[in-house]
């Protein structure tokens, strides 16, 4: 059984249909990418499947229980845990802190009012090997806003695992890198995800063929294909609709 | 939020040691004044876990040091052999379930709706001090006869300064350090969170809304703390310690001492005691003057006056080091 299954997925704001029909599933560990051009509904799918809001019909299963009806946090608590494609943390804080936050919350310290974490030193040590993982140790105690712009992404990263997921999803965890950050960063997110089941959406075609198990393709509101990368590569309805000469 | 620095330990510690001496070197009248300072310091800092560190800005804070004011008045006026630490004790209880229920029902409103709702609740508790007359003693408000407080090995006047100021110190003292505390642990971290993005404090697991509600509770029945040692100080209570204006007072404090600090609003507390009772012995115009102190600081120095003494330490030291 896989651990996300989406089926027949819409999604319409005010007669506006941006998903009209989607379906996939994540198998255990394996990496799903999702193309498809811009309006395609890509971060309405992730939205949707991360809690942001309501589909207007379908299901979106994890670990074989339907959680249409779950809060954001309660997705986060059951093993799924997001990123954000425009950078989204916590921009006055610490490095360590940010991901501190993450850790709390897996371990059941969210309003605890006698733990302190920066004195809890296996807290601490959990913030900071996953901190080394993402290579941000040496900026532990800086403000996120200080920080470079790929190291916030890499801080990105960072806060997700700190959940300790069975699945990610990754909202263009590349978006707005040199040639150079990406390839860098696409290194890091193999070696971090090794036993996460992972959903990316991303354009770079790049990372998508040097990350992905299988690629689905989104075109109009639903998955024109899905099948591993190779075959993606070759499938005609694909280059017609999305990739054109230039993935092929 | 900054963390205490050894210098600033220091100044805290003098600080500390002065406050104790300060019934054997102030006149009686000087004292009560600082009494009233430690009291309105609590009720700031409360706030400023509200306003500072969730960024939640409320118009309301009043309702729960009225609240606080009043049952410890009623109490000791109503139930015949009631010490005063248990009315206060009560007083605390009373405010902690108002702000249950009123956290409750504010619990999914946010930004400027909160704001509005939490004046209205204000004017709505205001409305109710007027009109329950036969309880709250209406515009007259009420007078209270304060019992001495046993402690077994000595017995404590709240009508004598220094009795009630030492009183004062240790209860409130203790809650303000209680305070530091909690700034401190998960939750105080979790606090932090909220103002920084609640958006990812949920897909990071996290309940806002019982965050939210779990702060909005606490800070109430740390006001109403306060708002009962007030009412056991004057020994009277009235509406003015629900109205709007203790709303203001609130807000004027910790944005004078600076909502940046977890000492700003004591900062501001007793800055806002000192200059209203030097003004008002000037002019009755004294509300347009601390006005005017406002807009000054608001412009000049919005990080208060701690923001202020952090500016100049900060150059200070540059020249120091600076050939």
């Amino acid at each position: 059984m896989g651990i996300l299954r989406v089926t027949d997925l819409k999604k319409d704001f005010s007669g506006l249909k941006v998903l009209t029909g989607v379906e996939f599933e994540v198998g255990q560990r394996e990496k799903v990418a999702i193309i498809g051009p811009n309006g395609a509904g890509k971060t309405t799918l992730f939205n949707i499947i991360s809690g942001k809001f309501p589909p207007s019909s379908g299901e979106v299963a994890f670990k074989g229980e339907n959680i249409n009806a779950l809060a954001p946090h309660a997705r986060a608590r059951r093993g799924m845990s997001r990123s954000f494609q425009i950078t989204n943390l916590f921009q006055k804080l610490s490095v360590l802190d940010n991901v501190l936050a993450g850790v709390r919350s897996r371990r059941g310290l969210r309003h605890h009012l006698l733990r302190e974490p920066l004195r809890d030193h296996e807290l601490v040590g959990e913030a900071e090997r996953i901190l080394e993982r993402v290579g941000l140790l040496g900026f532990r105690d800086t403000l996120v806003q200080e920080l470079a712009y790929g190291q916030q992404r890499a801080l990105e990263l960072g806060v997700t695992l700190a959940l300790k997921p069975d699945l990610i999803l990754l909202d263009e965890p590349t978006a707005g890198m040199s040639r150079q950050e990406t390839e860098e960063a696409t290194n890091m997110i193999k070696r971090v995800t090794q036993d996460i089941a992972c959903v990316i959406i991303e354009h770079d075609m790049n990372v998508v063929f040097s990350l992905a198990d299988r690629i689905a393709v989104l075109h109009y509101g639903v998955i024109l294909a899905c099948d591993a990368p190779e075959a993606i590569r070759c499938d005609q309805r694909v280059k017609d609709a999305y990739l054109g000469e230039e993935g092929a | 939020m900054k963390t205490l620095r050894p210098q600033i330990m220091a100044w805290v510690i003098a600080a500390v040691l002065a406050l104790l001496a300060a019934p054997y070197l102030l006149p009686p009248y000087q004292l009560r004044l600082v009494t009233e300072a430690v009291i309105f310091s609590l009720y700031a800092v409360s706030y400023n876990l509200l306003l500072g560190y969730a960024g939640l800005l409320s118009f309301g804070h009043a309702m729960f040091f009225g609240v606080g004011a009043f049952t410890t008045a009623v109490a000791l006026n109503q139930i015949g052999g009631l010490s005063i630490m248990a009315a206060v004790g009560l007083a605390t209880l009373a405010t902690l379930l108002v702000g249950l229920v009123v956290g409750l029902l504010l619990l999914r409103v946010k930004g400027t709706p909160f704001a509005l709702l939490t004046l209205a609740f204000n004017a709505l508790f205001f409305a109710i001090g007027v009109k329950w007359h036969t309880v709250t003693g209406g515009d007259d408000g009420l007078n209270i006869a304060l019992p001495k407080l046993n402690l077994g090995l000595a017995v404590l006047d709240p009508g004598n300064g220094p009795d009630i100021y030492y009183l004062t110190l240790i209860i409130l003292g203790g809650a303000l350090l209680f305070c530091w505390r909690f700034t401190r642990t998960a939750m105080g971290h979790s606090v932090l969170l909220l103002r920084e993005n609640e958006e990812r404090m949920r897909f990071l697991g996290y309940n806002t809304n019982i965050t939210r509600l779990i702060l909005f509770v606490f800070t109430g029945a740390l006001a109403g703390l306060a708002g009962s040692f007030y009412t056991i100080l004057n020994s009277f209570v009235s509406l003015d310690a629900v109205s709007i204006d203790m709303t203001t007072k609130v807000l004027l404090m910790t944005f004078l001492g600076g909502t940046g600090t977890f000492l700003g609003p004591v900062l501001g507390s007793f800055f806002y005691t000192y200059v209203q009772d030097f003004l008002s012995n000037l002019t009755d115009n004294w509300p347009l003057i601390m006005g005017v102190i406002f807009i000054v600081m608001v412009m000049f120095a919005p990080g208060g006056l701690s923001g202020l003494g952090q500016t100049l330490a900060a150059r200070l030291a540059r020249a120091k080091t600076t050939p």
